[in-house]
């Protein structure tokens, strides 16, 4: 029915041009597997979600240059006029900006005693007040958020309760509840810091960070003369804001530079941009090499149908229908593609183990050739098909001239 | 000026052997017109490839011009069919893509002579075959004829000691054909030797001496003609006893 | 016989437009997606310190303890800054960090600008060989006695001065006042080698101030401050003795034995500090990398280049096949031509020559083209993803290297076909049929 016997008969014979195809496809599937599965590693993540309401939250740096200033006091008053501005849903001093790229992390010990003293992994910290969690728009799953009157200001040492993001409470204490848990910094005993709530998400400033959601927020402003605010407003009132909050704040004090005002969705963008800029040439290379390769088998026909003009021309008039010799080219670059496909599948997973072994990338799901695969036959179809109907229209009296 | 020895072309496919020259004897000398001819797959065409060195042998020994012929480098048999053989088709075989004057300039081409030198003898043999004026024209806005006149300009351009024609007027009526053996016989008496196959009877009889080809064998045209059943090689005396 | 190749091949080109431009287009856009992964990954490797790259030396040290960090830190602590600068094995030698100071003129109207500024020896200039346009960086004595003086790049004085000689000028930095001593030409070395640990690709600081201010002035760090133990920091003072990495330390060695000397230099080091209680670990060293060690060292050229311009040479080779194969089935069409040619005496290296010619002007043709769509994907790349100029911008050895590489890979494509036809024997393409 489908002829594989003559038609393989005749792929042997004319070794050079089959072949040629053979290895094209061979090296597409290999290098569209594995530059598809990068590409679909890099878009997941970038789509894991921050566990904040990225668009309507930005930040701002203060910096009080003024030795007259003291800072952790101004701070405190520069919260306020910020939280007083029309349009700003809530604010907060903050020691880091989410998915900035740079900001603090730590590990904490518990336990009863040093002795049986335990290490917490390390996770992001985020030193902020009681309008933290409203500011990100977190969502707290456990346990209370800090009362206005449990904030501190003037330092890191000064932390005394925690809120913690669920995957943190879950890599330290597993099963155990993580409400009213303390942590010491240093040794057993130093500083404790209680937990009060748990947050179901919060991704910290690094994205390429294994542990991004592990995060801990703590009761205090840092009290530098730096700081840092976090500010949530109507996505249409944060142009307005970028004047009104520098406006206000020199009013408040002249001697200050205050620059920022970067959204996260900003951020994300620039802490994403290499892992996007991997995913966009990827996608150039797949979309071209697949535009190649299919140009390729399409010319390869083409050269063929034009060989072999008088054969088919004979074989029209010995009874064979327009269908048949389309047929006869799908079937022929099928197998060609079928072969290729499959050949080229072992080294796309060869070439998967050997971008594992030397980088840092995961290893080569099996979906990706076989996916390769299947839009290759696809493909094919459509490169075969447009020229070989043109095959198909061949008169069978071409059979009888001679030339 | 040609001499053939026990030439031997044996084709080799996995199925079969075929001996398409066997114990070939011929010689030429300078400034003859030769006429070959037979039946078709007798060899008349292996005769020729090997006489323009475009094919080797298997065995025997092959002179042209006090030259010996196997075993010559590519470079070396190239260089022999570009200065001393000129070469004439039944289909013409001028390059679609070039103008006459590109056409005929090809074999000076390789030859490396330099662009003045070229135009020169461009120029003669165009008007040696009376198309100079159509120096620009392409092959296809020719006839026939006309074509063929261009492919021997070409041949002539390189000024060769040789010319071969396989079947020159194959391709053409009578009256070209005519026109194409005049000018061919023109060159022969400006002492050009020309070896032409052909399967007209007519013309092979206008060239001073005939040569039948049988199975890969020289014959006696008038011996075989005669009614002989033996065929025997032609030796290099009954050769010039025919002539 | 070059150039009536040539002709023949252009000649051969636009008789087959359709299949011709396919292959153009084939090779040209391997070479587009080669030379835009080659140019980011050049531009991300160059080494900016060019032929002082081998004198210049980055300087670690293993101080951390046991089942703390794994391997030797980029970054010192501030006492071993200070213990190292008491060498005189290097020629030129400095530490530095980044910190950010509020920058003011004497002109109440001035609106201060927050700048990044690099705290940093007097030797700074002269070991990276930055190029002034007035004055000279600050002397020794402001190096070891502290001294209000700083340095400017030629932006910032047309910034804050307008541009000139501002020698001399005060410039306030926090509100205190500065003494201009040396106006610098825009000096951005890409990558920023001397300290990668702030993004290696970002802008160089257009202020510099003495190192010797630090604990007077006490400049906060904008860089990386790394700590592998935990310790009760609350006064500057603790951090200058705290075992926190903040500083980056540079020395220029310029012989080998000079290196020698040094490395040797640093054991004793290690062992009169092991003394101290300090450098616990077994194997507690020091360590020197030249620039590009050092560039190794800190992955400044990130996996993801590397791992794209290997599936783009993929890519091209994927191209280069596709080329082969049209190549096969244009020459072989041509079988009768090169039979004429052969027989009226055109060897088999000529009709080689022709061909490879031929396939050298198609990858030339694909390289001029390439190098149009590198240009433009770098365009777009940079505009979408707002690179680094210096990333994007096109590199001028990729004007050589585009066509060197097209025309190499096409004549490598065109090889197998040229052989093909010029081996073929010429006499069964001239009797017709």
């Amino acid at each position: 029915m489908f002829q594989i016997k003559p038609i393989l008969s005749m792929l042997m014979r004319n070794k050079s041009g089959p072949l040629l195809l053979l290895i094209q496809i061979i090296l597409s599937v290999a290098i569209v597997a594995n530059a598809s599965f990068i590409i679909a590693e890099r878009v997941g993540l970038i789509a894991r979600e921050s566990g904040i309401v990225e668009s309507e939250v930005f930040d701002l740096t203060v910096y009080n240059f003024d030795e007259s200033i003291i800072a952790h006091e101004q701070n405190l008053i520069d919260v306020e006029i910020i939280r007083n501005l029309d349009g700003v849903k809530a604010a907060t001093s903050s020691s880091m900006t989410p998915l900035s790229g740079g900001g603090w992390s730590s590990n904490f010990s518990y336990g009863t005693s040093e002795e049986e003293r335990k290490d917490t992994p390390n996770a992001a910290l985020y030193y902020g007040d009681e309008q933290m969690l409203s500011t990100l728009g977190v969502k707290l799953i456990e346990g209370r958020n800090f009362y206005p009157d449990e904030v501190s200001s003037g330092g890191p040492e000064l932390a005394s309760l925690a809120i913690v993001s669920a995957d943190f409470a879950k890599d330290t204490f597993g099963d155990e509840p993580a409400i009213g848990q303390v942590m010491y910094r240093g040794n057993i005993g130093d500083q404790p810091m209680k937990i009060i709530g748990v947050v179901e998400r919060l991704q910290s400033a690094w994205v390429d960070y294994s542990n991004i959601n592990r995060s801990v927020i703590l009761n205090t402003e840092l009290g530098s003369a730096f700081t840092r605010f976090l500010v949530r407003a109507d996505e249409s009132a944060i142009a307005d804001l970028k004047e009104a909050i520098p406006a206000a704040l020199h009013k408040e004090h002249p001697n200050r530079v205050v620059s920022g005002f970067t959204t996260i969705t900003e951020h994300r963008n620039s802490s994403y941009r290499d892992h996007e800029l991997m995913a966009t040439v990827l996608s150039m290379m797949v979309v071209l090499l697949l535009l190649i390769t299919s140009l390729g088998l399409a010319g390869m026909v083409m050269f063929n149908i034009e060989r072999r003009t008088k054969q088919i021309g004979t074989r029209r008039a010995l009874g064979a229908k327009k269908r048949d010799i389309v047929s006869f080219f799908l079937v022929e670059n099928y197998l060609l593609c079928l072969v290729g496909g499959l050949l080229g599948g072992l080294i796309a997973v060869q070439l998967g183990q050997q971008l594992m072994t030397l980088y840092s990338l995961p290893k080569l799901e099996l979906i990706y050739p076989i996916a390769t695969v299947a839009g290759l036959l696809v493909l094919t179809t459509i490169a075969v098909i447009l020229p070989a109907q043109k095959a198909a229209k061949i008169s069978p009296a071409t059979a009888t001239r001679s030339v | 000026m040609l001499s053939m020895n026990n030439i031997s072309k044996v084709f080799k496919t996995d199925l079969v052997e075929t001996h398409a020259l066997r114990d070939f004897n011929l010689e030429v000398n300078e400034g003859e017109f030769v006429a070959v001819t037979g039946p078709s797959g007798s060899g008349k065409t292996t005769f020729l490839n090997i006489a323009g060195l475009l094919e080797g042998f298997t065995h025997g020994d092959y002179f042209l011009d006090g030259v010996n012929i196997s075993n010559l480098s590519d470079n070396k048999s190239a260089a022999i069919r570009n200065e001393k053989i000129g070469f004439i088709f039944q289909g013409f075989n001028l390059i679609s893509d070039l103008n006459l004057a590109e056409n005929v300039e090809v074999p000076l081409r390789y030859r490396g002579f330099n662009a003045k030198e070229r135009k020169i003898r461009v120029e003669r043999a165009l008007e040696q075959v009376g198309l100079a004026s159509r120096m620009k024209h392409l092959p296809t806005q020719l006839s026939g004829g006309q074509q063929q006149r261009v492919a021997i300009a070409r041949a002539l351009a390189g000024e060769p000691r040789f010319l071969l024609a396989d079947e020159p007027t194959g391709n053409l009526d009578s009256l070209m054909a005519r026109q194409v053996m005049e000018l061919l016989e023109d060159i022969n008496k400006a002492g050009t030797t020309i070896i032409m196959v052909t399967h007209d009877a007519d013309l092979a009889r206008r060239a001073q001496r005939n040569i039948q080809i049988v199975d890969g064998q020289v014959c006696d045209f008038t011996m075989y003609q005669g009614g002989q059943s033996e065929q025997k090689p032609l030796t290099i005396a009954d050769a010039a006893s025919v002539a | 016989m070059f150039f009536y190749y040539l002709d023949l091949a252009w000649r051969s080109i636009k008789k087959t437009p359709f299949l011709s431009l396919l292959m153009i287009l084939a090779i040209s856009i391997g070479i587009g997606i080669t030379i835009t992964t080659l140019n980011i990954y050049k531009m991300a490797s160059i080494n900016p310190a060019g032929e002082r790259s081998s004198q210049l030396f980055a300087v670690q040290l293993m101080s951390h303890d046991n089942d703390t960090w794994e391997t030797i830190n980029e970054q010192i602590t501030y006492q071993d800054a200070i213990n190292l600068s008491q060498s005189d094995v290097p020629v030129k030698q400095a530490a530095m960090f980044r910190t950010g100071l509020a920058v003011q003129t004497e002109d109440v109207n001035f609106s201060p600008i927050l700048e990044s500024v690099r705290v940093t020896g007097g030797d700074f200039f002269a070991l990276f060989d930055v190029p002034f346009i007035y004055g000279r960086s600050w002397d020794k004595q402001v190096d070891e006695e502290g001294g209000y003086k700083v340095v400017i790049s030629e932006d910032m004085n047309k910034e804050v001065f307008g541009g000139g000689d501002s020698v001399g000028k005060t410039l306030l930095l926090n509100r205190k006042p500065y003494q201009v001593v040396g106006v610098i030409e825009n000096w951005n070395p890409s990558p920023k080698y001397y300290d990668v640990n702030n993004g290696a690709f970002n802008d160089s600081a257009r202020v510099y101030v003495p190192f010797s201010l630090a604990p007077i002035e006490e400049y906060e760090s904008w860089g990386n401050n790394q700590s592998w133990r935990h310790e009760d920091i609350r006064t500057y003072q603790d951090r200058l003795n705290s075992e926190m990495h903040w500083l980056q330390y540079w020395a220029e060695l310029d012989t080998s034995a000079k290196q020698q000397e040094y490395q040797e230099w640093l054991g004793r080091y290690v062992e009169q500090q092991q003394q101290v209680g300090r450098f616990k670990r077994p194997d507690a060293r020091g360590e020197i990398r030249d620039v590009a060690q050092w560039l190794n060292f800190n992955k400044v050229v990130s996996e993801d280049n590397k791992v794209l311009v290997g599936l783009s040479a993929l890519f091209l080779v994927v191209c280069l096949v596709n080329m082969l194969g049209l190549l096969l089935a244009k020459f072989l069409k041509r079988a009768p031509e090169v039979g004429v040619r052969r027989a009226i005496g055109a060897s088999r290296l000529q009709i080689f020559s022709q061909h490879l010619v031929e396939v050298g002007l198609i990858g030339f043709c694909g390289g001029a083209l390439g190098l149009f769509w590198a240009w433009m994907a770098l365009y777009f790349l940079s505009s979408k993803f707002d690179l680094e100029a210096s990333l994007a911008q096109l590199d001028q050895s990729m004007w050589l290297i585009a066509p060197v590489i097209a025309v190499s890979a096409a004549i490598v494509a065109g090889i197998y076909p040229a052989w093909r036809i010029c081996s073929t024997n010429p006499s069964v393409y001239l009797k017709s049929q």
